[in-house]
């Protein structure tokens, strides 16, 4: 509250703020709970940081009575359609939910809306109608990526493709736009494709093996995470750096800053904010008090260019991911977009 | 007894296939590279198998399943004590090889106290462990220490370091099982429980010893593996699950118990490395990759259990 007594124009926002929430209820008794599938990686690790601080600001503030966080141990699909039949049980108001599966919590999901809970999914999101979807739209995320590369090397060339994990909706939607990009800019071709599994290590070593039957490289286009391992890899071999599309992990950052620094090594860093998780808990306690929200919401990717890489690095905790923690107008605004 | 192929020679067959057909395809060109990748990458997997090999000859039942959150704990806890400081390469170690003791002793006291199934015991273990690395450090990513960094990521001689690493503890391992008698226990014990007891082997040691060195495999594994790839992630020992059991069964060893081979592991882990980046290469997809991979190593299986002698 205090930000808002700054300027008039900050007032103007705050007349706006006021005239939207005069329909709205008060949700200070209403309960939220997060059902996660997963915290086995630093992505995640960010998400429920984020999504613990929001929500206990959230109880502090007096906004909401509780946003407690559950993860499930197993990643499994059954497992976390007994703990969103629990979180029914337990009276919650509404489940933020990150699925182990677009479709397998589906029944769950369908018993939570009847009990009138309000479900809202991201990141791994739900097929079920009467749950809300706030998804990234990854097939776009990938296409960048090429049409990034094609204002870099207008000449084209061989490409390494780095996938996720195979069998993922995210690693082929991913990768359907990487492959959109590639069919548009017919300069480039992908001459080898490996699965790094969103991690490091894996993608070092499937880089490492793969590396020694490719021809000369121009970029590699990858899902983030697997970046800095691509360029230890391209290293060991000793081949020179290729252009390589970077994710948000602070080491890939960091590579990023002291290349740029040795050399003037210039790309981008496409991911998906952690932070989303903040997004859907706000998107949550809007239809808790009422608001109108579409069912399907869009959040935009976290890009970081050149210019803004010092500024991400800086504000990225050493060994974590680039975040951004959304706050209650950016949920308005995305919910006014999607109208 | 005929003289017979040695169930070993399948992997390294296999393997020396897989590297030639690669090479194939390049017509020659970066045999050196593939090797020193094979070397280096499959050292881990040779170190965690050589581990499960031990624990598999124990006999039917088991196996120890915690080997990924070892791995992932020893590497955090090891790279956190570091904190990226010259010169504590040694700490960093004595730590992880203190991870793997506690952890060893620990799956042992479930299976003999508690009378748990070692894959019961060890899976549930297995949560507690990955629980207490996320908690130590909520996955932020510790750099090694530089010199440690360069050993790990370094060659002696044109061979990686962790290759080396790897051949001494083969080594070690091989003079244990062959010609020592904490190995004759050990095979006694996994062709059969109960006669190895009447016969006079101490054979809740010998599990016990088994179960503490899988587990020190594991964390030096860890440790190794988090220095090598600039830190340790909280999903860093996922895929080395199911590729130790792998690389002990296609190098020979029996699934039963009761007999195992140390040349087979290594064998098998550089097999495990160059058939995935055959496939890679010949740009075979996700699924194409899973089931041609899952043949291969099912037609090796065949081979190397069809030619062993009988006993």
């Amino acid at each position: 509250m205090k930000t808002l007594l700054t300027g008039a124009a900050t007032l103007a926002l705050l007349a706006g703020a006021v005239h939207a929430e005069s329909h709205l209820v008060s949700t200070g008794d209403k309960r939220i709970a997060l059902s996660n599938n997963y915290a086995g990686n630093s992505w995640r690790q960010a998400m429920l940081q984020t999504y613990e601080d929001t929500a206990a600001q959230a109880v502090a503030d007096g906004v909401v009575a509780a946003g407690d966080a559950f993860t499930t141990s197993e990643n499994q699909a059954t497992e976390q359609a007994a703990q969103i039949q629990n979180m029914i049980l337990q009276g919650y108001d509404a489940i933020v939910l990150n699925a182990a599966s677009p479709t397998a919590l589906n029944g769950a999901v369908k018993e939570a809306c009847d009990a009138g809970v309000v479900v809202v999914s991201f990141d791994g999101i739900v097929t079920e109608p009467c749950a809300w979807r706030i998804a990234v739209d990854f097939a776009a995320m990938g296409k960048e990526e090429v049409d990034y590369l094609a204002t870099r090397l207008p000449d084209g060339g061989n490409l390494l493709e780095i996938r996720g994990l195979a069998g993922v909706f995210v690693d082929d939607e991913i990768s359907k736009g990487i492959h959109e990009g590639v069919a548009e800019h017919s300069q480039f071709e992908i001459v080898g494709s490996v699965h790094g599994d969103w991690a490091q290590d894996v993608a070092q070593k499937a880089v490492a093996g793969i590396l020694p039957s490719l021809p000369e490289v121009v970029g590699v286009v990858t899902q983030g995470g697997d970046g800095y391992g691509a360029a230890q890899a391209f290293a060991a071999a000793g081949r020179p750096t290729p252009l390589i599309v970077l994710g948000n992990r602070q080491d890939e950052l960091k590579w990023w800053a002291e290349q740029r620094d040795a050399n003037g090594y210039e790309t981008l860093s496409l991911s998906i904010a952690p932070g989303v998780a903040s997004l859907a808990f706000w998107v949550a306690q809007q239809i808790l008090a009422g608001e109108e929200v579409p069912k399907d919401l869009t959040v935009p990717f976290l890009k970081i260019t050149q210019d803004d890489l010092d500024a991400a690095l800086a504000s990225t905790p050493e060994g974590s991911v680039a975040n951004v923690s959304y706050s209650l107008e950016d949920a308005q605004g995305v919910i006014a977009d999607a109208k | 007894m005929t003289m017979s192929v040695k169930p070993w020679v399948w992997a390294w067959l296999a393997a020396a296939q897989a590297f030639a057909a690669t090479l194939v395809l390049t017509s020659g060109r970066g045999a050196g590279e593939l090797a020193y990748a094979a070397l280096s990458f499959g050292a881990f997997a040779a170190i965690v198998g050589m581990g499960q090999m031990l624990v598999i000859t124990l006999g039917p039942g088991n196996v120890d399943l915690s080997i990924p959150a070892t791995m992932t704990l020893a590497g955090t806890l090891a790279l956190k004590v570091m904190g990226s400081d010259p010169g504590t390469a040694w700490l960093g170690l004595i730590v992880a090889l203190g991870v793997g003791l506690a952890v060893g002793c620990a799956n042992f006291a479930l299976i003999w106290l508690l009378r748990l199934p070692p894959i019961i015991a060890t899976l549930a273990a297995s949560l507690v462990y990955q629980s207490v690395a996320i908690w130590s450090n909520r996955g932020l990513r510790i750099k090694p220490p530089e010199g440690l960094a360069d050993f790990a990521t370094g060659r002696l001689l044109g061979v990686p370091n962790v290759a080396w690493v790897t051949l001494v503890l083969a080594i070690v391992v091989w003079v244990l099982l062959e010609r020592a008698v904490w190995g004759r226990w050990l095979l006694a014990a996994g062709q059969n429980l109960r006669a190895a007891r009447l016969a006079g082997v101490p054979v809740q040691a010998v599990r016990a010893a088994t179960y503490v060195a899988v587990a020190v495999f594991a964390s030096l594994a860890g440790y190794l593996l988090s220095s090598f790839s600039g830190g340790a992630a909280l999903n860093m020992g996922a895929e080395y699950l199911l590729m130790s059991i792998a690389v002990v069964v296609i190098g020979g060893s029996s699934i039963a118990g009761g007999n195992s081979n140390v040349p087979g592991v290594i064998g098998a882990s550089l097999f495990m490395f160059l058939v995935v980046s055959m496939l890679n290469s010949y740009g075979a997809g996700a699924g194409v990759k899973s089931v041609l991979t899952g043949a291969i190593i099912i037609a090796i299986v065949i081979a190397a259990s069809t030619r062993r002698p009988r006993a």
